[in-house]
């Protein structure tokens, strides 16, 4: 059942963004505002998804890299559609959705029995993927912002601006996207850098067992402490703050999900 | 029925013969026009850049002596129309060319900036004008409202009007670009210049609502910051003011740009790099092109906003050729209904001959026969519906007929067959 939940949902999330990538093509408002629709539509379909999953497993086995991931694709679907409500983020949609979509697809590809890949006893292991998966979503969604701003602010250097026809967020809603995202982002990361070691605390008897999953990550949540000083204290100007959340969340993505599929 | 249009615009008349005609109150001179025998309808529409009359009339001619008069007479009132050449300076239209003519008017391709959004909203007060004071009838107020929809299918069927041409227009959507909203944003106007003005105003439109003004002379700067609600200041403030702002538009004058490498990197650095956006309309230039290096600024020049601006000319002309054929489409869809109309006479006669025999028929038979009231209602119902059954097919094949030019023989051998021309020609 969760499966065929996921796979819809995955269907929904790719009905989602080729109705965006049409809208834009066309130029049609209201496929946008449809594909929008459509996102939201496959959010629910997904948030019932981990319900369900709650309700058949007990704890859920959500630390596989599959079920992670279609996680961190919820969650970064469900805080974009937050943050549209108080921005001009709409054309955001067609990269979120196919975003969305890829983790939905490898969650809905798994086998419904497939074994966790770490040993998931008691809530900690839960609370530790659902909270650093959260985190990583919500850092992939700085990143995507910070790509849009590059993009924009190049042309606008360039003074050739883009077409307005292809009405992208603002620059400056896109930093407070960055800021918002890599703030909450960040404090999840925290969170769930600790519960894990907590994880480990319980089954090993020591927090740090020295894998490289363990060791990446800490380098990765290192770097990104100093993406929120060099943004909140230093006052990093919003381009820096955009570049540094591209190539921020391109060492997490290899850290957390690079290495793993790697060993 | 035959329309007729005449007219002047940007193109054929110099702005001191347009603004002699313009016309504020069109409600007493559309009565006094559609008062003539020659004219049926007529609506008359006057703004900045035209004045168009359009009629209605049973006879072409007439109705285009009556207009020139009223161009002459009631418009450039006499006294003036000595002064120049009405041929030289008005155009004529005449049926399917003025419904053309109405339709690309309302849909802004007959703009001086094509595709700009007034021009609807000044049709429908021309049209709304014409109605209240009684001279728009049935058949212009059908055409209007099919303009309407006109404009309207142009408006969302392209993208005519979706990129500003103008050099304001285009600073503001380079804003928009930049900034989420306007109304926590400081703007601070450099200098006194026309065009600084009228981009600030446009960006006040937008919701800006804080801004400073400075300027050589104080006097100067105090007049303009009372005209915008703003705060004057003297250029030894500018570095300080900098800081503040997010909008800056600069247009003073002199020959070496005050906007320096030096003093906007210290600027950037002292507000933390958050965005600055210079508007440079000043010739000489007073921003200084290096300092498109610094980061979180973005400078346009009078030459980058033209740039931007002629490329959404180019664009707005590429998105004309896609509505004139919009146009095309609606105006022969208009002139099918309109020429359909040449039927009506044919098709009233022909149903009031049948009627008028059905009539004398039935009264000689019920003379005849002696019957109730119930029965006489019953044949007389039956009478009626033989009537309205065997003409249906031949009035609805006149009026599709009538649609098209070479449908007009199927009314010439209707009048013929039913001998209907002696009651047209008495009509």
């Amino acid at each position: 059942m969760t499966v065929q939940i996921l796979q819809w949902t995955a269907a929904v999330y790719l009905a989602a963004g080729l109705m965006a990538g049409l809208g834009l093509a066309l130029e049609t408002r209201r496929l946008e505002r449809a594909s929008v629709a459509l996102l939201a539509l496959g959010a629910l379909f997904h948030g019932m998804s981990f319900a369900l999953l709650h309700i058949a497993d007990d704890p859920p086995p959500l630390t596989d890299l599959s079920a992670a991931c279609s996680f961190m694709a919820w969650a970064g679907t469900v805080f974009y559609l937050i943050l549209l409500k108080r921005s001009r983020l709409q054309r955001l949609v067609v990269l979120v959705a196919p975003a969305a979509f890829l983790g939905a697809f490898l969650a809905a590809l798994r086998s419904p029995g497939g074994a966790p890949a770490l040993s998931a006893t008691g809530s900690w292991p839960h609370a530790h993927v659902l909270l650093a998966s959260a985190g990583i979503a919500l850092l992939g969604l700085a990143g995507l912002a910070g790509v849009i701003f590059l993009i924009e602010h190049a042309q606008l250097k360039s003074k050739r601006p883009l077409d307005r026809r292809l009405p992208l967020p603002s620059l400056e809603a896109l930093d407070r996207v960055n800021a918002v995202t890599l703030a909450v982002g960040f404090l999840l990361l925290t969170l769930g850098v600790v519960t894990g070691m907590i994880w480990l605390q319980t089954t090993n008897g020591r927090p740090w067992s020295g894998a490289a999953h363990e060791t990446w990550s800490l380098v990765a949540w290192a770097v990104y402490g100093a993406l929120v000083v060099a943004r909140f204290v230093a006052k990093q100007g919003s381009r820096q703050a955009a570049a540094s959340a591209v190539g921020g969340f391109a060492f997490l993505l290899f850290a957390v999900i690079g290495l793993e599929l790697i060993s | 029925m035959k329309m007729i249009l005449l007219g002047m615009n940007h193109l054929s008349a110099p702005i001191e013969v347009r603004e002699r005609m313009a016309v504020d109150e069109p409600g007493p001179l559309l009565q006094k026009l559609v008062d003539s025998d020659d004219i049926e309808e007529a609506v008359l529409f006057s703004t900045c850049n035209r004045v168009e009359v359009l009629a209605l009339t049973h006879s072409l001619e007439n109705a285009r002596h009556r207009l020139r008069a009223f161009f002459r007479r009631d418009l450039a009132r006499d006294d003036y129309a000595a002064d120049f050449d009405l041929d030289q300076v008005t155009y004529e239209y005449r049926d399917g060319e003025a419904v053309g003519h109405v339709l690309r008017v309302a849909s802004a391709l007959d703009s001086m900036v094509v595709g700009e959004p007034q021009i609807l909203g000044q049709t429908k007060d021309a049209y709304r004008a014409a109605v209240e004071c009684g001279a728009c009838g049935p058949i212009l107020g059908r055409l209007f409202q099919h303009a309407f929809s006109t404009a309207k299918r142009v408006k969302t069927e392209t993208r005519i009007g979706e990129r500003p041409v103008s050099v304001a227009r285009v600073a503001v959507d380079l804003a928009r670009q930049i900034f989420e909203r306007f109304d926590e944003k400081r703007a601070l106007l450099i200098g006194a210049g026309e065009m600084g003005e009228t981009a600030l105003r446009a960006l006040k439109k937008h919701g800006l609502e804080s801004v400073s003004v400075v300027n050589r002379t104080p006097e100067r700067a105090a007049a303009l910051a009372a005209q915008f609600g703003a705060t004057a200041h003297g250029l030894d403030e500018l570095e300080a003011l900098l800081g503040d702002a997010d909008v800056v538009i600069t247009s003073i004058a002199g020959d070496t740009p005050i906007l320096t490498l030096d003093l906007m990197s210290r600027v950037l650095r002292d507000r933390r790099h958050r965005p600055l956006f210079v508007i440079d309309i000043g010739v000489p230039r007073n921003a200084d092109p290096a300092i498109d290096a610094i980061d979180n600024l973005y400078r346009y020049d009078l030459d980058d906003l033209g740039a931007v601006a002629s490329e959404n000319t180019e664009q707005r002309a590429r998105e004309a050729e896609r509505a004139m054929a919009i146009v095309v489409e609606e105006q022969q869809r208009f002139d099918g209904w309109f020429a359909a109309l040449r039927a009506v006479p044919t098709i009233r006669h022909l149903r009031d001959r049948a009627e008028k025999i059905r009539s004398r028929e039935l009264e000689r038979v019920l003379a005849r026969l002696e019957l109730g009231d119930a029965e006489q209602a019953a044949v007389d119902a039956l009478t009626q519906s033989i009537v309205n059954k065997i003409l249906h097919a031949p009035v609805s094949r006149l009026r599709r007929e009538a649609e098209r030019e070479e449908g007009m023989a199927y009314l010439e051998v209707a009048r013929v067959l039913f001998e209907l021309d002696d009651e047209l020609d008495r009509e």
